[in-house]
């Protein structure tokens, strides 16, 4: 698996990928949608399936000897590397504007509020994605954009319904400032943690055990 | 010691099926897989690679290829029509890539086949011709210590001096214990390199057995009307310029050549079909 992911770092993964990682800064703007960071994630999840596709990679990589259904889960744990890189840095930046930024622009006007219930939000987007895109790239690879597509809609289609909730009264504490109504928070930042958890090993799961049965 | 067992290879395709076939490569062999395009060539050699799902079992050295899948592939080199990956890196970032899977990964051989074969390890993969391609695949393939090649038309689209390159380093492979199983449709580098001709048509073998022997069975002979040629109980009767042709397996006729072979084993086949 070393041996594998290695390979998707120097043979396949696009430079943007790291770029996209410095999209977590998004949260030092005032009144935005923080959401669309984690959208960007998955562009270059995008990015490196586009690349190894039309670099020949998953045949190449299957005449090596490793299992074929570790090449679909090593693509997808090296998703949640960045994945787990950016909601960390995002949580990083969160931190440097609640402890720098005056307290006035901390209620995000168009969005929910960079804080640590937003970062539940954010893996739970995250999440939604790994679960659709994987399984529906892996089992017909040659498919790139179709996957990303449906995927995407499915991640805009969940962040619109996140700002939603910023409207609705009872929610109010989770638009608020760190570290009031903490409890509530981490009860959110927990739930999306586990949610994108069970997505994601899901989606690998369906993922090998439809690579298995493609024809390269 | 058998290389290489195949048995009831079997890949349905909505216009096309690879009819459960079965053969096999002994250890230190170089045998060629042979038929016209859309045989079944390329299908057989990644259904052994299990590139694509397939029904039947692949053994490679005795060990069943399903159930250990990584060790398997460890002791075979799989060249796929030249080196078509990655053809923006450069030769030694592949090959760093490529060594991280192989624990007996040798960067001595390496560097010696990339001497050897010319090889300019800072190109690009897209800068090499196809001759250099199959020369890099080939590097790959024998810097981790395979034992058993699968070549899937490594000549096809070669000049004849670098097939005869090829030719001479697929020779120099068996001397090293190396078994070989290669698909082409080139039979002039089979009768170079080849101990064992399994020739596939329409997806089932039509004849599998030494070269040698495949060509002392089978003379060609004309015979001036059609009645004749039944009569003798020729295989693959086709009409020619001055007769009728067909093989038979008596003294009789001239020496076939192994493209005659296959055009009338192949004619015989169809006849036989369109009998049912």
């Amino acid at each position: 698996m070393k041996a594998l992911i290695k390979k998707e770092f120097s043979l396949c993964l696009h430079p943007t990928a790291f770029i996209f990682l410095a999209f977590a800064a998004l949260v030092f703007v005032p009144n935005y949608p923080y959401e669309v960071i984690f959208f960007f994630s998955g562009l270059s999840v995008f990015f490196l399936s586009l690349a190894a596709r039309e670099n020949g990679d998953l045949a190449f990589t299957c005449s090596l000897p490793v299992k074929k259904r570790d090449v679909a889960l090593a693509r997808v744990i090296v998703a949640v590397m960045f994945q787990c890189t950016l909601l960390l840095l995002t949580a990083l930046c969160i931190v440097l504007k609640q402890r720098f930024f005056p307290q006035t622009v901390l209620i995000n006007l168009a969005g929910n509020s960079a804080n640590l219930a937003f970062c539940g939000f954010g893996a739970l987007v995250l999440g939604a994605f790994n679960l659709v895109f994987f399984p529906l790239h892996f089992s017909e690879p040659n498919k790139v954009g179709v996957p990303f597509v449906i995927s995407s809609s499915v991640q805009f289609a969940l962040i619109a319904l996140l700002i939603l909730i910023r409207h609705i009264p009872f929610a109010a504490p989770i638009a608020s400032p760190d570290p009031e109504n903490l409890g509530v928070k981490l009860a959110v930042l927990f739930t999306g943690l586990i949610l994108y958890c069970i997505m994601t090993v899901l989606a690998a799961w369906v993922s090998m055990k439809k690579f298995e049965k493609v024809d390269l | 010691m058998l290389a290489l067992e195949v048995q009831n290879l079997k890949k349905v395709y909505p216009n096309f099926t690879l009819g459960g076939i079965s053969f096999s490569v002994d250890e230190g062999q170089i045998a060629g897989l042979i038929g016209r395009n859309g045989a079944g060539k390329s299908t057989t050699l990644r259904s052994i690679m299990r590139l694509i799902s397939s029904e039947g079992t692949v053994k490679v050295f005795g060990k069943d290829f399903a159930r250990d899948e990584e060790t398997v592939k460890a002791a075979i080199g799989y060249v796929g029509g030249g080196f078509r990956s990655y053809p923006n890196k450069s030769l030694s970032a592949v090959a760093n890539a490529v060594a991280a899977f192989y624990p007996h990964w040798d960067g001595e051989i390496f560097k010696r086949c990339c001497e050897e074969y010319s090889l300019v390890l800072s190109k690009k993969v897209r800068e090499l011709s196809e001759g250099m391609k199959i020369k890099f695949s080939l590097a790959l393939a024998l810097s981790h210590g395979a034992k058993l090649l699968l070549l899937d038309e490594p000549t096809s689209g070669l000049d004849p001096l670098s097939r005869e390159d090829f030719c001479d380093t697929i020779l120099s492979l068996k001397g090293r214990g190396v078994s070989v199983l290669f698909s082409t449709h080139i039979t002039s580098d089979l009768m170079r390199v080849a101990d064992q001709i399994i020739y596939l048509s329409d997806g089932t073998i039509l004849a599998d057995e030494p070269l040698e022997t495949l060509m002392k069975r089978y003379r060609l002979k004309l015979f001036a009307s059609l009645s004749d040629a039944n009569a003798a109980h020729t295989i693959g009767v086709k009409r020619v310029k001055d007769g009728f042709e067909g093989l038979v397996t008596s003294s009789e006729g001239r020496e076939a050549t192994l493209d005659e072979i296959m055009i009338h084993l192949e004619w015989s086949r169809r006849q036989n079909e369109s009998a049912y």
